[in-house]
């Protein structure tokens, strides 16, 4: 029943495209990130699917219906705003009871599943009160309550997190997930957050400038990004890129940039254009320190230990790459270190469109 | 204990918050006592301050004797009326202005500013041969009108700006919640706004309670003659200015103003200050 269906949709603002034929089909009872930095039409994306934006093309289905001329209150969809849009003049109860109040159900009905819903998000005590009076943290609970008391078939979260410190943050993303798991309704969430996006997800779609990227659970973002774009999106510290051009076919394939030379030692590729011209990407953590003989010598830059692990700046041959090592690795600026990427785990993009050029069947 | 020179300095500004607060105030209480005196002390020279004897006679004469008391139906309806049309039309006015995209809407918020340049002595002529051809001269309607065309403007930019306060998750979200247009509006708008509708409100019934103008114009009959005109008509003449009862009419014109503003002061108050933050 909460199956969504987004077919070629485009929404303009007078000469702005905010979203440009975008397709999207979300599961019943999944859980799907919006992920994309901001300005990228994920949130007007989101009022498309609330019926707050007319769509300026294409179809938006929910539960099998298409909803493009159905007004948000017949969509069944609930929807968390990223400033909660608690109601000032009503209390924490009358907030939750709203929706119902507006669904005509009756008063001992209403009464109780605002009661059920504050047990479950932990309200109870704070059901008199106005929503200025409530912290940050208490308001966003609010803010869910009063989405999931009608019990609707999508619920809609712009942003919901962003304006609660990082300790309640993380707090909440558990909540979330644990709500999620109890209710098993569809959710959308629209975040700018990776870290939210991976953590709570079971697919993500990555968008940028209104159009789709790549949708697909997070692992697969990180491990197989579509392109140079989500590759560098996806990961803190993001993704190392190089400029360069490979020589040579199947096992004896090299990438060279500059003085720098790689053998790729047969990682599986697609055709490459022409100019044979590529840009390498190499995550942090796919760096190995040893004296292979493929290693080659780069210099510390900076040394920036976090605790479990430490981020390390390094000079790799003229390029500054980013590396992260164990913590009881000790390093210090100007030291001289030999280090080698992963083969295996290096993606190559094309130079010319971004896209991705490893081939990921074998 | 506080050291002798801020103590000073606040003895200082208290007498001089006192002194300013005299100066206004005395003309307000120049005329209570003068509306309590006695024919016979009005002119005496050197003045009394205090009557030497309270009358309430020249109140008496006010009620019993003139139209005061109709003029005062007429001055409470014609603020009432006026006030609740420019409220009903400003308050969705202004909402549409604020929430709604059409072409135009920012022209249109400006061009009804433009009414504001047009002196109103330019206006009263052919409004009043307007009401003539509608036949609504002389009646207190033409003075609805003819105030809420002065009154609507203004109150139109300044609800504009206290519901451009209101955030528009607020809305959206009641949308969401299952609420039409309508509902929203009622429901989550309209509260929002409250203080800056009083506030309007407050104003637009002001100017209709002290307009002279138009009233002078557009009405000749003591049946539709608000306070302002009436009282300016029965109790000034060529010969005569009858400086009691002009008093006392003064001080019961000034109750019902006084009443309004003790219970709205509150949200007098807090509607400058919402209004301010984004106006």
């Amino acid at each position: 029943m909460g199956e969504i269906i987004l077919d070629k949709v485009s929404k303009h603002f007078k000469k702005i495209v905010a979203v440009d034929a975008l397709d999207l089909v979300i599961d019943e009872g999944e859980f799907v990130s919006i992920l994309g930095p901001s300005g990228c039409g994920k949130t007007t994306l989101l009022r498309m699917l609330a019926g707050l934006e007319q769509p300026s093309d294409g179809r938006i289905s929910i539960a099998g219906r298409v909803v493009n001329n159905v007004p948000p209150s017949k969509r069944d969809i609930a929807m968390v705003f990223q400033t909660y849009a608690l109601y000032p003049h009503m209390t924490v109860a009358g907030n939750i009871e709203y929706p119902l109040k507006k669904r005509r159900i009756a008063k001992d009905e209403r009464k109780r599943r605002v009661q059920e819903a504050a047990e479950l998000l932990e309200l109870g005590e704070l059901l008199t009160r106005k929503p200025r009076e409530l912290s940050g943290g208490q308001q966003q609970r609010v803010a869910l309550g009063r989405a999931m008391v009608r019990n609707p078939a999508v619920f809609l979260l712009d942003e919901p997190l962003s304006n609660l410190d990082a300790k309640l943050r993380a707090h909440m993303r558990a909540e979330l997930i644990r709500l999620h798991q109890r209710i098993g309704r569809t959710m959308v969430y629209v975040t700018h957050d990776q870290l939210e996006a991976m953590t709570m997800s079971q697919r993500i779609a990555v968008i940028r400038s209104g159009r789709l990227q790549q949708f697909a659970p997070p692992a697969d973002i990180y491990e197989k990004p579509t392109n140079a774009f989500v590759a560098g999106f996806i990961g803190t510290p993001s993704m190392n890129f190089i400029d360069g051009q490979i020589s040579g076919e199947g096992a004896a394939a090299v990438f060279r940039s500059g003085d720098w030379s790689l053998q790729l030692n047969g990682l599986p590729l697609k055709e490459i254009d022409s100019t044979r011209n590529v840009r390498i990407g190499i995550r942090p953590e796919d760096f190995e320190f040893n004296d292979d003989s493929d290693a080659c010598s780069a210099r510390v830059v900076v040394v920036e230990p976090t605790g479990h692990e430490s981020i390390v700046f390094l000079d790799l041959q003229g390029h500054e790459v980013v590396a992260r090592v164990a913590a009881d690795f000790r390093l210090r600026p100007d030291d001289v270190v030999t280090l080698a990427p992963r083969v295996r785990k290096i993606h190559v993009f094309s130079a010319n469109d971004g896209s991705r050029l490893n081939r990921d069947d074998s | 204990m506080a050291a002798p020179t801020t103590l000073l300095r606040r003895v200082l500004f208290n007498l001089f918050a006192w002194f300013v607060v005299l100066l206004i105030a005395f003309p307000l209480l120049w005329m209570i006592l003068t509306s309590l005196k006695p024919q016979s002390e009005l002119f005496l020279i050197p003045p009394t301050f205090f009557p030497g004897e309270i009358t309430f006679e020249h109140y008496k004469r006010l009620l019993v004797e003139t139209p005061f008391l109709t003029y005062m139906k007429n001055s409470l309806w014609l603020a009432g009326a006026t006030t609740a049309v420019v409220i009903v039309i400003g308050t969705l006015g202004a909402h549409s202005l604020v929430r709604f995209s059409y072409p135009g809407r920012e022209r249109l918020a400006r061009i009804v500013l433009f009414t504001y340049l047009l002196p109103s002595v330019v206006l009263i002529i052919p409004l009043y041969l307007l009401m003539i051809q509608v036949g609504l001269a002389n009646t207190l309607t033409s003075l609805v009108i003819a105030y809420t065309t002065f009154a609507l403007p203004y109150a139109l930019w300044l609800l504009r700006s206290f519901m451009a306060a209101i955030p528009v998750d607020l809305e959206a979200a009641a949308l969401v919640d299952g609420a039409s247009r309508m509902q929203a509006f009622f429901d989550v708008i309209l509260p929002q706004a409250l203080p800056g509708i009083i506030s309007t409100a407050l104003f637009t019934a002001i100017l209709a309670w002290n307009e002279y103008l138009y009233a002078l114009v557009l009405v000749n009959s003591d049946e539709a003659r608000p306070l302002t005109t009436g009282v300016m008509n029965i109790l000034i003449t060529s010969f005569n200015i009858e400086w009691s009862l002009l008093m006392a009419a003064s001080v019961m014109m000034s109750v019902p103003l006084i009443i309004v503003f003790m219970f709205l002061q509150r949200f007098l108050t807090s509607g400058f200050g919402a209004g301010a933050v984004k106006g």
